[in-house]
C-alpha cells in the first residue's frame, strides 16, 4: 500500500508522535462514525447485498452520506444515473476539501496525492484543518494517520453491520445520524473563535434549515458556499475598518 | 441487484475524483490569496450545513413535535456543553448519551 510505505520512508520519532498526535484526535469522531457504520452494513444485506459486496462499498466507495443514499435507492430499485447523481451531490463538497489542501499537497508523488485523496473525509479535513491552524503546516503523515484510523473503524463498523446488524430490529429508526450531529457539534463550536467565523456559522445553518425545506438535494452545498462568502465578507468589513 | 457491481464501480470512481480533482497537477490555476480565505471557512460552514438540519429538522422523519424532539433537545444541550467543555471526546460521548436517554424515556 503506498500510504504506507509514505509514512514508513520519512519515519523519525517526530513523526511518531504525529502519528500518535493523529490517532487521538480522530479517536472521538471515529467512535461517533461506528453506529453509522453498523447501519450501513446491515443496510447492505435488508437490501440483498451479499456480505462481500457490502463490505466492498465501505472498503472502496468510503463515504457515509454516499452509500447510505445508494443502499435507499436500491432497496427502492433506483436507476444507476440517479444513484451516480446523487454520490456527485453528497461528495462534491470534497472537492473543496481537496481545494484547501492542494498547494499543500500538489508537490507530493502521485501516490502519496492519492493516498491522500482516498483518505479524504469530512472528519479527516476537520482534524487536520484544525491541526494546521495550530502548528501552521500541514502534514501528510497527520493527515495520513488520522484519514487511515477512520478508514479502520469504519470497515470495522459495517462489518459488524454485516454479522449482526440483522438480529438489531428497526435498526434505522433509532436516530443514529445524530451521531453525526453531535460529532460536527463537538468539531465546529469550539472553532469559533471570531467574529467572521460564527458569522460564517450562523449564516450557514440558517440558511441550511430554510434550502432543506425547498431543494433538499443541493441544500448542503449552497448552504455552505453561503456560509463561506458570509464568513469572508465580514473580514474584508473588518479589514476595512481597521 | 446486477448491477451492483457497475454501481459500486462508478460510485468509487465519482467519491475518488472529487477527492483527488485540485490534488491533480494538470488542474492549471493558482489559488489567490482571496480563494484561499474564502476557502478558509469550508470546514465550519460545511460541517454547520450538515449538523444543523439534523437537529432542527430531525423531527420531521419521525413525525414528532418540534419542542419535544430527542434531536432539538439533545442537539441544543450539546451545543451549550460545548462552549464549556473543549474536549472532543466528552463532547461527543455528552450529546450520544443525552440523545439515547431522551429516546429511551421519551
Amino acid at each position: 500500500m503506498p500510504s504506507r510505505t509514505a509514512i514508513a520512508e520519512g519515519s523519525t520519532p517526530s513523526d511518531f508522535k504525529i502519528m500518535y498526535q493523529a490517532i487521538v484526535d480522530i479517536f472521538p469522531l471515529s467512535l461517533a462514525v461506528v453506529p453509522w457504520g453498523i447501519l450501513c452494513g446491515s443496510l447492505a444485506i435488508t437490501v440483498g447485498l451479499t456480505p462481500l459486496q457490502a463490505q466492498l462499498m465501505s472498503l472502496l466507495i468510503f463515504a457515509g452520506a454516499a452509500q447510505l443514499a445508494a443502499l435507499t435507492m436500491m432497496g427502492a430499485v433506483g436507476s444507476l444515473s440517479s444513484m451516480f447523481s446523487s454520490t456527485f451531490v453528497i461528495s462534491s463538497r470534497h472537492l473543496l476539501y481537496s481545494a484547501v489542501f492542494r498547494e499543500h499537497v500538489r508537490k507530493s508523488s502521485l501516490g502519496l496525492r492519492c493516498s491522500i485523496a482516498f483518505f479524504l473525509t469530512d472528519e479527516m479535513f476537520a482534524v487536520t484543518c484544525a491541526y494546521m491552524a495550530k502548528h501552521k503546516k500541514f502534514s501528510a503523515v497527520y493527515a495520513l494517520s488520522s484519514g487511515i484510523t477512520f478508514y479502520v473503524f469504519w470497515n470495522v463498523a459495517t462489518f459488524t453491520g454485516i454479522v449482526a446488524g440483522q438480529h438489531i430490529p428497526n435498526l434505522e429508526h433509532l436516530g443514529l445520524e445524530f451521531a453525526i450531529a453531535a460529532t460536527f457539534i463537538a468539531i465546529v463550536i469550539p472553532t469559533i473563535k471570531n467574529r467572521s467565523t460564527l458569522i460564517s456559522v450562523i449564516s450557514s445553518g440558517v440558511s441550511a434549515i430554510v434550502l432543506s425545506i425547498f431543494m433538499k438535494e443541493y441544500a448542503l452545498i449552497a448552504a455552505t458556499f453561503i456560509g463561506m462568502f458570509c464568513g469572508y465578507l465580514t473580514k474584508e468589513k473588518s479589514v476595512i475598518n481597521e | 441487484m446486477n448491477d451492483f457491481w457497475l454501481a459500486l464501480l462508478g460510485m468509487t470512481c465519482i467519491t475518488f475524483t472529487c477527492r483527488y480533482f485540485f490534488f491533480s497537477t494538470s488542474v492549471p490555476f493558482e489559488l489567490g490569496p482571496k480563494v484561499k480565505r474564502l476557502l478558509s471557512y469550508t470546514a465550519p460552514s460545511v460541517l454547520t450545513a450538515m449538523w444543523v438540519p439534523i437537529v432542527f429538522l430531525g423531527h420531521q422523519e419521525s413525525n414528532g413535535d418540534f419542542i419535544t424532539s430527542p434531536f432539538l433537545i439533545a442537539g441544543v444541550t450539546t451545543v451549550i456543553f460545548s462552549l464549556k467543555i473543549k474536549n472532543t471526546l466528552a463532547i461527543v460521548i455528552f450529546g450520544m448519551g443525552i440523545f439515547g436517554a431522551l429516546k429511551l424515556f421519551f
